[in-house]
């Protein structure tokens, strides 16, 4: 059977008007309207609502959305001495930003909070008798991603921080696989754009990922996969995700390849309200399945939900649970 | 020669922004708001005549969101639910549902209004067909090239009027055009419908990004001239302008809309000093790097004075009127 999961990032705010508001708190918060503690309050609010939104539509892997974080790499480099935080960029080609971090001196792990974020996901993700609770992926920036996202002013080159920057995941990663998380995904959508630099990755996730219990993902989006391939398969994770949307040709080279891994298919369009033609995805999955098992194969968007109102992003998440539903049944 | 201006919008005073919100609440009618949008627009082009702005513009005064407000008088548009574009700021995005059409002209009353106030050439200002594609979810047209097209067929109609309303300049605004490099020949296309047939001066504005992909095939882009941003990264761009060199008029970018500092009259005039190393004299226009929308009032004021001065002493320093 296929499972369904997401990539990690869920829109922050509800198109219910009766639910909590977290740009209200925020804003409130900044007229030292609210107290921090009511603050708080919301954002837990709004991760449970998030939670509950994906079990509901019925994904199989989960996150906490990213609701606490801004970006995708704010959260770290707040919290990697060594790094400050600069101006705003833009993240890839979106109309979405992020800020630049900027590499001052050796990173030095701090302390993250993805190991209290992930344990408060954890006590909140609801368990129906009879039913295991649904299963829940941490995510994190790969060490190319946060290297081409941000400004290097100290050291000599990306192999020197990629050490730097692998310990670190490394302490982190290890950190949650203690808690037993089920899946720790790293995003590396600039894989695609630096081919090159595919080896100095494999590296780096030998690093991070040597004894780690947990199932370990690495997702690509945004980029082709053409100079990636056949390296990609070979990269020491267990699966490997891909946008098949942004660039179609993705597909041709995953049929191309021989796929040693388990595959995310990044196959709803993430960034776009259309929503799909069911039978026009079943057939993807189709080719694909006719590759690899359908026991390792995984549905998902392309990328992140955030680029979506949250009307459009539960509905993509509805329309990608109806269609691994259909494709489990007919039993292809 | 040396013509100053400015990009667009202007920041909107405190009674207008009230108003607007009243108005989202259905506190005030279309009317009342319309007027003071019109009192809004007269007090910023008797602002820039009074410091010497020789190409105006109206300052959006009508405007929100440069894609939204088009999309919401065209057929064929929806508009999203919010979507974030950093930290706690959110957005709507227009979202293509069918063919999109243009049953009325959009911009050239408010065009005529603002012109009727002065002698001096009141710009016509549009977003850009590219820009709309890109800035928009897309449900109807199979494609972004089609996306593009169609909308440029649109933006054209609404172009010919202005110029059939008198309007001797009308920009065209791509601030997408920089974000994907490979898509160059397509905004070219669509822009080319654009412009087609048109006398009148036409100007593009496009924001900062990594020129160095698109330049020199940006020369390809038809219009007579091309606003772009210096001053926010410190005019570390302006030498990839030399060779080959810039063909077309140049509106040159001096104040940084982003900050909050006021800059001095010699940082001004060292900008232009830069910019004149570059671009010949006869073609350079001078603006700030984009719209004030995000200055206060007084700081966007105090702006625009400090950059005509600035190219006022340029000029005589130059022996030039």
């Amino acid at each position: 059977m296929i499972k369904t999961t997401v990539v990690g990032s869920y829109p922050k705010i509800s198109s219910d008007k009766n639910v909590p508001n977290l740009r209200n708190a925020l804003n409130q918060f900044e007229q030292n309207k609210i107290s921090e503690e009511k603050l708080e309050e919301v954002y837990k609010a709004t991760i449970i609502r998030v939670l509950k939104e994906q079990e509901d539509a019925g994904i199989d892997i989960i996150t906490d959305g990213q609701i606490r974080w801004d970006d995708l790499l704010t959260p770290l480099a707040r919290n990697i001495e060594g790094c400050e935080i600069n101006g705003l960029l833009r993240f890839f080609d979106n109309n979405f930003y992020y800020r630049k971090p900027v590499i001052k001196s050796k990173m030095v792990f701090k302390d993250f909070s993805t190991l209290e974020d992930y344990k408060f996901a954890r006590a909140n993700t609801a368990a129906t008798p009879g039913v295991a609770p649904k299963s829940l992926k941490v995510v994190l920036p790969g060490c190319l991603t946060f290297w081409g996202l941000s400004l290097n002013e100290y050291y000599k080159d990306l192999m020197s921080f990629g050490m730097d920057y692998s310990q670190i995941l490394k302490k982190e990663i290890q950190r949650l696989d203690q808690e037993k998380v089920d899946y720790i995904q790293l995003d590396e959508p600039s894989l695609c754009f630096v081919p090159q630099e595919i080896s100095l990755l494999k590296e780096s996730l030998r690093t991070i990922f040597s004894g780690i219990k947990a199932k370990t993902i690495l997702f690509l989006y945004f980029g082709s996969i053409k100079n990636l391939v056949p390296e990609l398969f070979d990269l020491p994770v267990d699966i490997i995700g891909i946008d098949l949307v942004s660039k179609p040709e993705n597909l041709s080279f995953i049929l191309e390849a021989d796929l040693k891994k388990e595959l995310i298919l990044g196959c709803l369009d993430a960034r776009n309200t259309k929503m799909e033609d069911e039978k026009e995805i079943l057939k993807l999955i189709e080719k694909v399945s006719m590759k690899i098992p359908p026991e390792k194969l995984y549905i998902s968007p392309s990328c992140g939900l955030e680029f979506l109102p949250h009307e459009n992003a539960l509905r993509k998440l509805e329309l990608l649970s109806s269609i691994a539903y259909k494709f489990n049944k007919t039993g292809v | 020669m040396l013509l100053t201006t400015s990009v667009g919008s202007f920041p909107k005073p405190d009674y207008l922004i009230k108003a607007r919100t009243r108005f989202s609440r259905n506190e005030i009618t279309e009317e009342e708001l319309h007027l003071l949008e019109k009192k809004a627009i007269a007090e910023v082009i008797k602002f820039q005549e009074e410091i010497g702005i020789d190409i105006l513009v109206h300052g959006e005064m009508e405007r929100g969101d440069m894609t939204t407000y088009f999309a919401e008088i065209l057929e064929g548009f929806g508009i999203s639910g919010l979507v974030r574009s950093y930290g706690n700021r959110y957005y709507r995005k227009p979202v293509i549902l069918g063919k999109v059409k243009r049953n009325t002209p959009i911009t050239v009353e408010t065009f005529k209004y603002a012109q009727s106030l002065t002698p001096k050439p009141v710009k016509g200002m549009l977003t850009g067909p590219y820009t709309m594609m890109d800035w928009s979810f897309n449900e109807y047209y199979p494609n972004r090239k089609d996306t593009a097209l169609a909308l440029a067929e649109v933006i054209h109609q609404e172009v010919s009027d202005l110029e059939k309303a008198g309007a001797k300049y009308i920009q065209i605004d791509e601030p997408a055009l920089s974000t994907r490099p490979e898509e160059i020949d397509l905004a070219i296309a669509a822009m080319s419908i654009v412009t087609r047939g048109i006398k009148a001066k036409t100007i593009s504005h496009i924001c900062y990004g990594d020129f160095s992909k698109i330049y020199p095939r940006l020369l390809d882009l038809p219009v007579d001239q091309l606003d772009l941003e210096f001053a926010n990264s410190n005019f570390s761009n302006l030498n990839l302008f030399r060779e080959p060199k810039f063909t077309k008029e140049i509106a040159v970018g001096v104040i940084d809309v982003h900050s909050h500092k006021i800059e001095t009259k010699e940082q001004v005039k060292a900008n232009i000093k830069k910019a004149l190393e570059v671009f010949p004299l006869e073609k350079v226009y001078i603006d700030p790097d984009c719209g004030l929308k995000t200055r206060t009032v007084e700081e966007a004021q105090a702006k625009l004075k400090v950059m005509v001065e600035a190219v006022r002493e340029v000029k005589q320093e130059l022996g030039i009127e």
